[in-house]
């Protein structure tokens, strides 16, 4: 069994199976022959204002991870930076669905590898029935809580691609399993982001069908006070997820209002704002539409 | 100088589509979230509307339930507010009764009994609901509904007892409670979920696509492979509204939704398919029933029916019709399969 610890220099980063989640990194990159490069790496992404430059460089990157991985395929630090850095790629910047789901294909069985690799009492239990999936993961300990959260960010990351098929539509009570397991273990555990997750399950299905979104809006506001107010995805997501699923029209405006108003530089958090920045810009020009004004 | 300007004028009013004087706004409540399969389909057919009538008809769509549920939206659709609504078919057994009678418990025993009896009954219902008042562009499929119970019911006698989701306003589902001899907790749909976490109810009912998206296999273990109850919804427009629409108009409305309602119906059964596979992937056990145990749901079926066709006031003629298409291709698949033997 093989704890891990990877140090992200930055916080936060990693909103993978939201829509406008961040290239991540963190960089568990850090072989100790290519820590430096890579941590350095990661931090002039992650603060890099100009997305379309991420999107075009990121591609080298994951072939970069891919490399490291093959070189040692048990090592739980590198697959947990596969599995973020392939989610976050492909949530972020890849329109292609045929390309989206090759790409979220690997960052969960990346994910899953390194919670097997971390903790080796969970390797397979994603074939368990769901009542022994979940006892399962509700055994796992504080010091696997990296690997957790990377299974569950690859694994959401698929159900968001493949929504048009029913195991996927099943596999989300799996992601939720996880996130929750990982809130209860270490909520400030990049600064947040399994509140983003749950945030997101729960504003998907209506009240009246048995939903809660009221849930889905204390998750993304506890997101929101965990990073005091600086990651912009939260506000963000609350305001198109939920606002938009509950028809609140003065919250979503307000939110998107203040996204914009913010600045979006932050360490570790600029390219992830800039995008919240641009999705609220597109989120405001249809509301209208919308919400039917 | 007057001229060019004019010129310019007239340029810009044949490039500019202006929607006409008497352009109507269709709004739809439905509580399909936005984003979903469902809602997808929809607003591509609007837009299609929308294109062809140039801009003449257009849809408002209010999705994810933010208007309530069915009787609500009915309610709203009464006043004016609303112009219509995606309903289960029982929803509208008030406005037009005959429209629940596919879910007289245990009529189809195959989805081929279902297919023979729609393409022959489905037209009838359509014009029974239109003489009510409501224009409609076919039925969509929900699906068979199964039961699901979180500890084992091998036998129809073992689900005495038991306390069984009992969907609010459902006469159907009322009876066959009863006659199942089930303990009935009545809950709106939003609270099934909450209702199996916290033991309040052990056994539920809905279609497997059901089952899968509101989560209810994380609690269930076990699905009886009886088809107990056949599922169909609709798109519903109030006349009043349909009426402003004009003729030519109305056709294209027509030619568009009525391709959408087949689509969606077709896709639900695959869909239903594909669902059962997910749940049996989530550890969901189904127990196949005994012809003995068979023939007790027959009779229990037998019974509930017999009391819906007077408590939902179904017409009589109606029902006999159904039954003699399904015995005539239960005979014919008898016979084919005699046959091939």
């Amino acid at each position: 069994m093989r704890s891990s610890s990877p140090r992200c220099p930055t916080p936060a980063v990693v909103l993978a199976a939201t829509l406008l989640p961040v290239l991540a990194g963190c960089s568990a990159v850090v072989s100790s022959t290519t820590g430096r490069l890579t941590e350095g790496l990661t931090a002039a992404v992650l603060d890099q204002n100009d997305p379309e430059t991420v999107r075009q460089g990121a591609p080298a990157y994951l072939l970069l991870v891919d490399g490291l991985i093959a070189g040692d395929p048990d090592d739980p630090e590198l697959l947990i930076a596969g599995a973020q850095l392939y989610a976050s790629y492909t949530t972020g910047f890849v329109d292609d669905p045929e390309r989206a789901k090759r790409l979220a294909e690997r960052a969960r069985d990346y994910g899953w590898r390194a919670l097997c690799a971390s903790d080796d009492d969970t390797c397979g239990v994603w074939e368990l029935p769901f009542a022994d999936f979940e006892r399962a993961v509700g055994a796992v300990g504080p010091k696997h809580v990296p690997a957790l959260f990377a299974a569950g960010a690859g694994w959401a990351t698929w159900v968001q691609v493949n929504r048009d098929d029913w195991v996927a539509v099943a596999d989300k009570a799996r992601v939720e399993a996880i996130m929750k397991r990982v809130a209860a273990l270490d909520e400030d555990f990049r600064e947040g982001a399994a509140y983003v997750i749950l945030g997101l399950l729960n504003s998907i299905i209506p009240k009246a069908l048995g939903g809660n979104p009221e849930q889905g809006r204390r998750d993304f506001e506890r997101a929101v006070e965990l990073s005091r107010g600086r990651d912009l995805t939260a506000k963000v997501l609350l305001a198109g997820e939920y606002a938009r699923l509950v028809f609140d029209r003065e919250l979503h405006d307000r939110l998107l209002e203040e996204v914009l108003a913010a600045d979006p530089e932050a360490p570790g958090l600029t390219l992830s704002n800039t995008m919240a920045q641009a999705r609220a810009r597109r989120l405001l020009a249809d509301a209208d539409d919308y919400f039917g004004e | 100088m007057v001229r060019v300007t004019t010129a310019a004028l007239i340029a810009a009013a044949l490039l500019i589509p202006v929607p006409a004087a008497d352009a109507v706004e269709l709004k739809i409540a439905t509580l399909a979230p936005d984003g979903s399969y469902w809602m997808n389909e929809a607003r591509a057919a609007a837009d299609e509307v929308a294109e062809r009538t140039s801009g003449r008809v257009s849809f408002r769509f209010y999705p994810g339930g933010t208007m309530g549920d069915d009787s609500a939206v009915l309610r709203k659709m009464r006043i004016g507010q609303l112009h219509g609504g995606v309903f289960l078919a029982g929803s509208l057994g008030q406005v037009a009764p005959d429209i629940q009678v596919y879910s007289l418990p245990l009529l189809f025993a195959s989805y081929d009994e279902v297919d023979a009896v729609r393409s022959r009954v489905d037209a009838d219902l359509v014009a029974a609901l239109d003489a009510a008042g409501y224009h409609t562009f076919g039925f969509i499929e929900g699906g068979f509904a199964y039961l699901y119970t979180t500890s084992k019911a091998a036998g129809f006698d073992d689900l005495k007892g038991r306390k069984a989701w009992l969907p609010e306003g459902d006469p159907i589902g009322r009876v066959l409670i009863k006659e199942a001899s089930l303990s009935p907790v009545p809950l709106g749909l939003s609270d099934v979920l909450t209702g199996l976490q916290t033991g309040l109810i052990d056994v539920v009912t809905g279609p497997p696509v059901g089952a899968v998206a509101l989560q209810w296999f994380t609690k269930v273990r076990y699905m009886v492979d009886v088809p107990v109850i056949y599922t169909h919804g609709l798109v519903a427009i109030a006349d009043r509204a349909w009426d402003r629409i004009a003729p030519a108009d109305r056709e294209i409305v027509d030619d568009v939704f009525s391709r959408m309602t087949r689509k969606l119906d077709q896709r639900a059964r695959e869909d239903n398919r594909a669902a059962l596979r997910a749940l049996g992937k989530q550890g969901v056990e189904v127990i196949t029933t005994s012809d003995a145990t068979k023939r007790q749901w027959q009779a229990m079926a037998a019974r509930a029916s017999a009391a819906l066709v007077q408590e939902l006031d179904l017409s009589r003629a109606l029902v006999e019709r159904i039954d003699a298409i399904l015995d005539g291709y239960r005979r014919e698949a008898s016979a084919d399969d005699a046959g091939a033997r």
